[in-house]
């Protein structure tokens, strides 16, 4: 491992169990959520991790926050092996690796005023050694975060504000640990587009301010492809291409991806093209497909996608996919 | 969107301030606190209020039992001589102590029980329940009474004995609420920033289970106050502690019945009514705080419509030849009690052709949905039309009767509603609410197998296939359960559709299937639409003409390619810059600081100038009019804002 590679993940498999088909059935089910997935990340880097729903991404998300317990895999983070801890040592590593999450009206308790939560990651880690010392970074962590000044959102509750804030508060209250990796999960999924410009660009900010890492979860390319520095685009339960954003999106190679791209609404009417849309949904993860998982909705699957899983093919240092069509 | 503005106020009360004002609006409320307080004061103050002590027969003559009401004795006299009304005042103390001694220990089990099940789960989750399950069918009533009557008799022993009986609807009620708080977002939340179990329970669970609790709290009361008076009533009460039901026990038991002494059972009679009925009024108005919605009206149509009928005749309005829909200078107001009127909607004009799709674009809270709901007269009883007209085929929509208007709805306009996806009933099946809504709106339809074959039909048009009638709405995905309810809004073979933001819960490509159904179907069909979104991409790939509302007012109306490439209106081009463009990647993303106004608190001037970036004076003082636009190719460009009579 590259001693930038702060965080790595190897062969990373999650299967959750699911319903048997019928009553007197034997075969136990699983449901393939994430089955094998390899990446890095550097420091002050930005991923994208893109895909439908049903791909796997969220469940990947809640591995790397470690709530969730891999089936199988390896999980590295600055050289540490992190796979499997104990709540103690876990609690250790929230400190550097905080999550945001899609819903900024569901992840905030409505009994609390916006101090409180805040500053409630500074009392589960009892950072600080008086209330003088926490107010002070409660106030720096929502300034970074917009929220200016302080004094005015301390007392409120969360619905007193808006999307766009409630999602600021969130940020906030991961900001306060001072972490080195942000998860976010579809953080502007759930926001008008001319609030999620903001919250973008915040992010974009704070990896340059606090070089903090970003692993930007979400089914909308078109949301981070300015900003992140590599993309990852992710199909049933697998990254099916990785590249830096250029690559990706200037030179895609997966007939997935290229559909993902294609349907991406452009802001302008002379610009409408022929977009490639994929009929169906994310097949469920119970039975997968036989060969490429993307086959059955793929449109340009040959023969043998139905029948050979394809392997990942390097284009370059940097950009890898896995599709047969690739294979000379 | 106004009203969910209005429905969010209504919803979560800011916890203290707004609890008595929410809690004072239950009347029947209000009754149970007066009852309480006054039966309260009354036991509290029993040595000191009442008249005679109730132990002694003081001032009645010894063979004087069962005196009537009388000026020394209000209610009369006991067997012994005694004052009823005395000891009815005693008796409030001991019927009250048990009882909230007795609902504290009760719900204290109750609750502890519930959370800990509910937040544990599995094994614990499983032997909690199972006991809980157990004690609710022994029936708790004779039980008490077998135990009260082998154990000694004392008031601490009673209310011991009621209060370990009882929790169990608690710890049921608790666990379900548990299960529900631990699935929220803010859990997990806490739980990623490495917040343990316990903190969880006492800062997440707890204070969102409290509301259950302190309800629960309440009822139990009376339960433990019929409770103990059943147990003094048979006997088994504390002899050294008169209560209600040993008031009732004695008289019966000495023959209150046989010499007429009424007055001896009426009086703790009562007092038993007096404490349950004011418990189960305090009750009823804490619901009405926890859930203020039981009771509120917001989204029934029904208020008569205000119409103006001298609509004002503004020069520029946009004129087009033989609509299909015509919205001439349309106003909508919220009417506030005690507050001036909040203009929702004011002077919006657009025209619709048959197979015309038209983009609705604005941010939350500029009105897009109360225009379309003011459209169907669907508005919440608070919103009023007070100017202008919707011409349909001829027919002002805002001057019909409400069965004139039933006739419209669905029929000739139909709606597609934003959180519809969740609107289909779970326990039957895609293929019969699909019926449903045909026969529901088209009495007249057979109900044989042409029905059927006209479900099939519908969900053929949006692209399902034929065996998915039978099944139920979970086994459709969100993609699926949009297109079902197109395929419901198309039912009656409307004119046209209301998309209210159709697409914006869904995924990119699903979104995509979305608008391309949409797309085809009026070519199809030749139905015109109305997409209502706050997602200028998508209003992009498929709108002919886009209007932009900012505020409750047209910002900018014009056809597509103007909107796009030509736009005039500041908040457009600015709504613009803040889309990511792929075709443009690497360029920073521009944002609209701050937000839009609120209906309460509309800026004088211009409703954009606080945000707007090239404000100037006039902007801030004075409401810029429509102006017609005629340097474009556009049939119709017009827009509202001082910049552009200035360059005129």
């Amino acid at each position: 491992m590259s001693k930038d590679h702060f965080l790595e993940v190897r062969g990373l498999k999650k299967y959750f169990d699911a319903d048997r088909p019928s009553f007197f059935s034997r075969e136990a089910r699983h449901v393939h959520a994430v089955d094998g997935v390899d990446f890095q990340l550097r420091h002050s880097e930005v991923i994208a991790l893109v895909g439908e729903s049903g791909c796997g991404k969220s469940t990947l998300a809640l591995l790397l926050m470690g709530l969730e317990e891999p089936t199988e895999g390896y999980i590295s983070f600055e050289g540490r092996d992190i796979t499997h801890l104990n709540d103690n040592e876990r609690k250790g590593l929230r400190r550097k690796i905080q999550m945001i999450f899609q819903d900024p009206y569901e992840s905030l308790n409505p009994t609390q005023t916006i101090e409180e939560i805040i500053n409630e990651p500074l009392v589960v880690h009892g950072i600080g050694n008086n209330k003088i010392e926490r107010d002070e970074r409660v106030k720096k962590a929502m300034e970074d975060s917009g929220l200016k000044p302080a004094e005015v959102y301390l007392q409120r509750f969360p619905h007193e504000l808006s999307g766009g804030q409630r999602q600021r508060v969130v940020i906030a209250a991961a900001l306060v640990l001072e972490p080195e990796i942000l998860l976010a999960d579809e953080p502007v999924s759930m926001l008008d587009v001319s609030i999620r410009a903001e919250i973008i660009n915040l992010l974009a900010e704070l990896r340059i301010t606090r070089q903090i890492a970003v692993i930007f979860i979400t089914h909308d390319l078109g949301s981070v492809g300015f900003f992140a520095d590599r993309v990852a685009v992710m199909y049933l339960g697998r990254i099916v291409e990785i590249g830096t954003m250029l690559e990706v999106l200037e030179k895609t190679q997966h007939p997935y991806t290229k559909a993902l791209i294609s349907v991406i609404p452009v802001p302008n009417p002379r610009l409408r093209h022929e977009r490639i849309i994929l009929q169906g949904e994310t097949p469920n993860p119970i039975d997968l497909p036989s060969g490429c998982r993307f086959h059955p909705r793929c449109p340009l699957a040959i023969a043998t996608c139905k029948v050979s899983d394809p392997p990942f093919i390097t284009l370059s240092k940097t950009h890898q996919a896995a599709c047969l069509l690739l294979v000379k | 969107m106004s009203i969910q503005t209005v429905e969010v106020k209504a919803k979560v009360p800011s916890p203290s301030t707004n609890f008595w004002q929410t809690y004072r609006q239950s009347k029947l409320g209000i009754a149970g606190l007066v009852l309480l307080l006054v039966i309260t004061v009354i036991a509290i103050f029993a040595p000191v209020l009442s008249p005679y002590d109730p132990k002694s027969s003081a001032g009645v003559g010894a063979g004087q039992v069962y005196n009537p009401p009388s000026a020394a004795h209000w209610l009369g006299t006991d067997d012994a001589g005694r004052d009823v009304f005395s000891n009815f005042m005693y008796g409030a103390r001991v019927s009250l102590l048990v009882g909230f001694f007795a609902s504290f220990i009760s719900v204290g089990i109750g609750g502890t029980i519930g959370i800990v099940a509910g937040y544990y789960g599995g094994r614990v989750e499983n032997i909690l329940m199972r006991f809980t399950d157990t004690m609710l069918v022994i029936p708790d009533l004779p039980l008490i009474v077998v135990i009260v009557a082998l154990t000694k008799p004392s008031l601490l022993n009673i209310i011991f004995v009621i209060g370990i009986f009882g929790w169990t609807t608690t710890a049921r009620m608790v666990r379900s609420q548990t299960l529900a708080v631990k699935s929220r977002k803010f859990v997990l939340r806490a739980r990623a920033i490495g917040a343990g179990r316990r903190h969880i329970i006492r800062h997440h669970i707890l204070p969102l289970v409290m509301p259950i609790l302190v309800v629960q709290a309440v009822l139990v009361v009376s339960v433990a106050v019929l409770n103990e008076s059943t147990l003094s009533f048979l006997g088994l009460g504390d002899p050294t502690a008169l209560s209600w039901g040993q008031m009732l026990n004695y008289a019966f038991a000495r023959g209150a019945m046989s010499t007429g002494a009424w007055w001896a059972l009426v009086a703790p009679g009562i007092g038993i009514i007096w404490v349950v009925l004011g418990l189960t009024l305090v009750g009823q108005g804490l619901e009405h705080v926890l859930n203020p919605r039981l009771d509120t009206h917001h989204l029934m149509p029904g208020r008569p419509v205000v119409v103006n009928h001298e609509a004002s005749g503004e020069s520029e309005n946009p004129t087009e030849k033989n609509p299909l829909l015509e919205v001439r200078n349309l106003s909508i107001n919220y009417i506030n009690e005690g507050k001036p009127p909040a203009r929702a909607v004011e002077n919006i004009s657009f025209t619709l052709k048959e197979g015309e799709l038209i983009g609705l674009v604005g941010e939350s809270g500029c009105g897009k949905t109360t225009l379309m709901l003011a459209l169907l007269r669907l508005l919440p009883s608070a919103g009023q039309i007070v100017n202008g007209q919707v011409i349909f085929s001829g027919k002002d929509l805002t001057a019909l009767n409400e069965q004139e208007i039933n006739a419209v709805r669905w029929k000739d306009i139909s709606i597609v509603f934003q959180g519809a996806m969740n609107a289909l009933n779970p326990v039957r099946t895609v293929g019969d609410q699909i019926a449903e809504a045909i026969i529901k709106h088209m009495p007249g339809f057979p109900r044989d197998q042409r029905l059927q074959e006209r479900v099939i039909e519908l969900l053929d048009l949006v692209g399902i296939a034929a065996d998915h009638k039978e099944h139920y709405p979970h086994q459709y995905s969100g993609g699926m359960r949009q297109r079902a309810m197109i395929a419901m809004a198309l039912a009656c073979n409307p004119q046209i559709i209301i998309a209210d933001e159709p697409t914006t819960a869904l995924d990119v490509m699903i979104q995509a299937q979305i608008l391309e159904l949409l797309d085809s179907l009026r070519k199809k069909l030749g139905l015109a639409i109305i997409f209502v979104t706050h997602d200028l991409g998508v209003v992009a790939e498929i709108c002919d003409k886009v209007l932009v509302m900012y505020g409750g007012v047209t910002a900018e109306y014009a056809d597509v390619d103007i909107i796009y490439n030509e736009s005039r209106h500041p908040y457009t081009q600015e709504l613009l810059k803040a889309f990511p463009d792929l075709t443009k990647p690497k360029k920073k993303l521009s944002s609209i600081p701050g937000y839009p106004p609120r209906l309460d608190a509309l800026p004088i001037g211009c409703r954009f100038a606080p945000r707007c970036r090239l404000a100037f004076a006039r902007c801030h003082t004075e409401q810029p009019l429509l102006q017609k636009l005629n340097d474009s190719q556009s049939a119709v460009h017009i827009a509202s804002c001082h910049l552009l009579e200035v360059s005129k």
